[in-house]
């Protein structure tokens, strides 16, 4: 193939050359030859049409895939054909222990055309939406919460018939997408987000986490066959394990790649505490705090961030003022809300002998600096061993691979062995998670009575990029045994659901390494707590009845060092004393009573209420279906609270229509960065195409040119 | 006027001879890639095929097809593609995904011939080759889609190359895809056997 179309060019075109070159040396040109030089020219013309002839296939082969199954953006689109810029601003108010965010996210349309963006967003993992507005030039649209079903049919009318409107809808409990049709050319609609989250308290300190990337997950399953040219929203299809894949894979682009107007980040946050700060840092940015009173108020220092990594911000109690308990009331709607949060404030000062196994996330999301960040928390977890530990360290990606066949004693040779081993570990592959729990969780060493009498624990130590997650809780609750398993969450964006509710079914608690001068602190602090939970058979009880029925979380897990025990109760009047009680680690037994009488007024509980009480009903979709029963209540909660969740969606659209109905909309998914440090698994196709067939038509039409004047000169002035 | 014409026409041959020396040199290049892939199959180490070359052979793909059979370099950089098609991703031992990009105008032409079904060889260092089976093949957009590796099945082969075949342009944004799954592997002898025979029908 290859030669013969090379034939005809390598043989003609150059003897044609070398022709028409002899011919003009020529002081006088014979009729014979202008013959030869005609016959020439015809063939080079001949040439040239067969080769500009592919030029019009390619033209009418774009045009009919563009029109058919493919969305192909216009060639004047930008280099990811994403013409709509997107820029968010978060602006966050804490008060107590509830953070409040308005987080505004504005698509900017810059091509000619009217466009449909699609952007999938991840908020934090306890986020709680509970408003949304459109704003489109001086026009403000209050969306309404649907139910999901009815809330697409509306925007598909909408759409359709050419009025602005605006959905968000929840595809994970930390992962949103937002679509938004008809945005004129050349004009920005801003969609504004209400949502709040309870701030993470332990150790002294509070921390707050706003994502602005995901890190691109991990479809396991086979894929289903359904038309796999269908173009849609993600890169990823639709597989067994994670039917939904094409929803939750943003594609993901380097900052070069969206230019320096779009996926910028303003944030800005207020704290008020109730009680004196002393410090606030960041480990992801560099933070200015301004002290105003009780007030900080905390931005980072440059004024817009790129959103390829999350925003952690930490804040801790002056010396002294630590709380070690606080109760927060709010009335809405006739019914009384209450939020008690306590802190044991003991010290298990117990060790008992202990396996600890250590599961390493090898795969490819993983490549880069978060591979690095696992190696060291798991080099340092190694350190803390005593030589009365057994241990085991297991690696997995596509495969699973643990170290040695069962746990081993922390002898100096095995740890040695051990930290070779991690110091090898490379991040490829897939993200097999399932096999990996497998493993850890059943490997039960042989050891009998002595094996029954260590503390089991599984350190996880992942970025979380998987699509599966809920399956993979059902294994922990299911395998977990007598163990417990601990999460920490490694990379710029990892999955913090992931490892929040990972560690909740298996009956430990979680944490998160953000920058490789980062990791001894969290982690230190993880293994401190690992080495024994401070409270456990936990009962909270009320006033004014036995068993709180309403109090969420219904059941409270085993409290760890500094955390605290926090619940929310609707239909209870701030009266009365709250009597908690647990049991210590040597056996004996530990009660507080709090006073509810001097509750400070809150924001938000009744919201935080039925966020706890949604979250428990959707616990059961774990071992299956979600019955319809538990499915009605959510949405009944959803609408009741004007909330976000699975079955209910903000919808916010114009009443009359801007777009007229025959100009065409193109479909714009708006990419995710790539989190900072990572390498992906991304690859860009490879630019595979020569200059060669440009070079070659340049090169005839030019002889052609060259001879067409030649001749045209001997014509006219013979 | 006339010396205007002849350096206008000595210019445009020299546009043509360069257009016509990027395939040229694909071909030859193939040729002496022969003698450094036979070497380095001796002696079991990368082999430069000249000294000053940074790409080295990695892997023989036969298309029975078309009969081509071409000598696969390491990396998909301009350097490599221009003498032999440049594997992506690859694996020196036998797990994991392979990607091999080619030049749509020189050695990877051929693959607009491939059709579903098809069979497509791959020889690693050790002499073994791999069967692979065309699953699928599809055009991509690569603004909007991109190889995920992680996704990869662990016995395919992907082989991407520039489309339309005859287009003129040469960053257009669309590729070819030929996605292939590994059959069995072959033991050496048998397959050297068959690839002779092959080989023989094929030129």
């Amino acid at each position: 193939m290859l030669l013969t179309n090379l034939g005809p060019y390598s043989s003609t075109a150059p003897n044609g050359g070398r022709q028409i070159a002899g011919s003009m040396t020529g002081s006088k040109i014979s009729p014979r030859l202008r013959r030869w030089l005609e016959g020439i020219s015809l063939w080079l013309a001949v040439l040239l049409f067969l080769f500009v002839h592919p030029v019009y296939a390619e033209a009418s082969e774009t045009g009919r895939e563009g029109a058919g199954e493919f969305h192909f953006v216009d060639d004047a689109g930008q280099r990811l054909g994403s013409a709509t810029l997107l820029n968010t601003d978060y602006n966050v108010t804490v008060s107590g222990l509830i953070a409040d965010t308005r987080l505004r996210q504005s698509f900017r349309n810059t091509s000619q055309q009217w466009r449909e963006g699609v952007f999938v967003f991840p908020l934090p993992e306890n986020a709680n939406v509970y408003g949304m507005t459109m704003t489109a030039g001086e026009r403000v649209i209050v969306g309404e919460i649907h139910e999901k079903q009815e809330a697409k049919r509306q925007y598909a009318k909408a759409k359709e018939e050419g009025r602005k409107v605006a959905r968000v809808d929840q595809q994970r409990p930390n992962l949103f997408t937002t679509r938004m049709a008809n945005i004129p050319p050349g004009e920005t609609i801003t969609v504004e987000l209400n949502y709040q989250q309870a701030v993470r308290y332990q150790s002294g300190e509070f921390e707050l986490r706003l994502p602005t990337t995901l890190t691109p997950r991990y479809m396991p399953g086979q894929a289903l066959d359904n038309e796999p040219a269908q173009w849609s929203g993600g890169w990823a299809t639709p597989t067994s394990a994670v039917p939904d894949a094409d929803q939750i894979s943003p594609f993901t682009v380097r900052p070069d790649d969206v230019g320096p107007d779009s996926h910028r980040a303003t944030i800005a946050l207020e704290i008020n505490a109730g009680l004196p700060v002393s410090r606030v840092s960041s480990p992801s940015h560099r933070v200015t705090s301004t002290w105003n009173g009780n007030t900080v108020e905390v931005a980072p220092e440059s004024r817009a961030v790129l959103m390829d990594r999350d925003l952690i911000v930490r804040w801790a109690p002056a010396r002294g003022m630590e709380p070690a308990a606080a109760v927060f009331q709010e009335q809405w709607q006739g019914e009384d809300y209450l939020l008690a949060l306590v802190v044991p404030g003991v010290n298990g000062k117990q060790r008992l002998p202990r396996e600890l196994v250590f599961v390493i996330d090898t795969s490819g999301s993983m490549a880069g600096e978060s591979i690095r960040q696992a190696r060291q928390a798991l080099l340092r977890g190694l350190d803390t061993l005593d030589a009365d530990d057994r241990f085991n360290v297991i690696q997995f990606n596509s495969q699973t691979h643990s170290l040695f066949m069962e746990a081993v004693p922390a002898s100096g040779n095995n740890l040695a062995r051990a930290r070779r081993y991690v110091k090898g570990l490379n991040a490829d592959g897939g993200t097999e998670m399932a096999s990996a729990l497998d493993a850890a969780l059943e490997m039960t060493g042989d050891g009998g009575e002595e094996s029954r009498a260590r503390v089991r624990q599984v350190v996880f130590i992942t970025d979380g990029a998987v699509g599966n997650e809920s399956a993979l809780f059902g294994k922990i609750r299911d395998g977990l045994g007598s163990s417990r398993l601990f999460t920490v969450g490694i990379g710029s964006a990892p999955n913090m659901h992931f490892m929040r509710e990972a560690a909740r079914y298996g009956r430990g608690t979680y944490t998160a390494i953000s920058d490789l001068s980062d990791v001894a602190r969290p982690l230190d602090e993880l293994l401190g707590k690992m080495e024994a939970p401070v409270l456990t058979d936990i009962a909270v009880s009320w006033p004014g009845q036995a068993a709180a029925t309403e109090a969420f979380p219904d059941r409270i897990g085993d409290l760890f060092r500094g955390e605290p025990m926090v619940q929310v109760v609707r239909g209870l009047p701030a009266e009365g004393a709250l009597d908690v009680s647990g049991r210590l680690p040597d056996g004996s037994q530990w009660q507080q009573s709090l006073n509810l009488e001097q509750a400070a007024n809150g924001k938000g509980l009744h919201r935080h209420w039925a966020k706890q009480k949604i979250d428990s009903l959707m616990d059961s979709g774990l071992t299956g279906k979600i019955d319809d029963d538990a499915r009605q209540h959510v949405i009944r909660l959803g609408l009741e609270h004007q909330l976000m969740t699975k079955y209910t969606s903000f919808l916010a659209q114009d009443k009359t229509p801007s777009r007229p109905t025959q100009e065409a909309l193109e479909t714009d998914s708006v990419p995710t960065l790539l989190p900072a440090g990572s390498q992906g698994t991304m690859l860009r196709y490879p630019q595979t195409a020569t200059m060669s067939p440009l070079l070659i038509a340049i090169g005839l039409i030019g002889l052609m040119f060259s001879a067409a004047i030649t001749l045209l000169k001997r014509r006219v002035y013979p | 006027m006339n010396r205007l014409i002849l350096l206008l026409a000595t210019t445009f041959a020299t546009v043509l001879a360069v257009g016509l020396w990027i395939p040229f040199k694909a071909m030859v290049a193939q040729e002496l890639l022969e003698l450094a892939w036979a070497e380095s199959q001796a002696r079991q180490q990368e082999t430069r095929p000249w000294p000053w070359a940074d790409t080295w052979p990695v892997a023989r793909l036969m298309v029975p097809e078309t009969g081509q059979s071409l000598i696969v370099l390491d990396g998909a950089h301009g350097e490599s593609l221009a003498f032999g098609p440049g594997q992506v991703v690859g694996n020196d031992g036998r797990a994991g995904p392979v990607v091999i990009a080619g030049h749509r105008d020189t050695h990877f032409r051929g693959l607009q011939h491939l059709e579903t079904g098809s069979r497509v060889k791959l020889q690693d260092r050790d002499g073994d080759w791999r069967s692979f089976r065309v699953d699928r093949i599809r055009v991509v957009d690569s603004r909007h889609e991109q190889i995920n590796t992680a996704q990869l099945p662990r016995d395919s082969l992907l082989l991407v190359t520039c489309y339309p075949f005859d287009g003129l342009e040469n960053n257009g944004p669309l590729r070819y895809v030929v996605e292939a799954t590994a059959e069995s592997l072959v033991t050496a002898n048998k397959a050297d056997n068959a690839l002779a025979r092959e080989a023989v029908a094929g030129t």
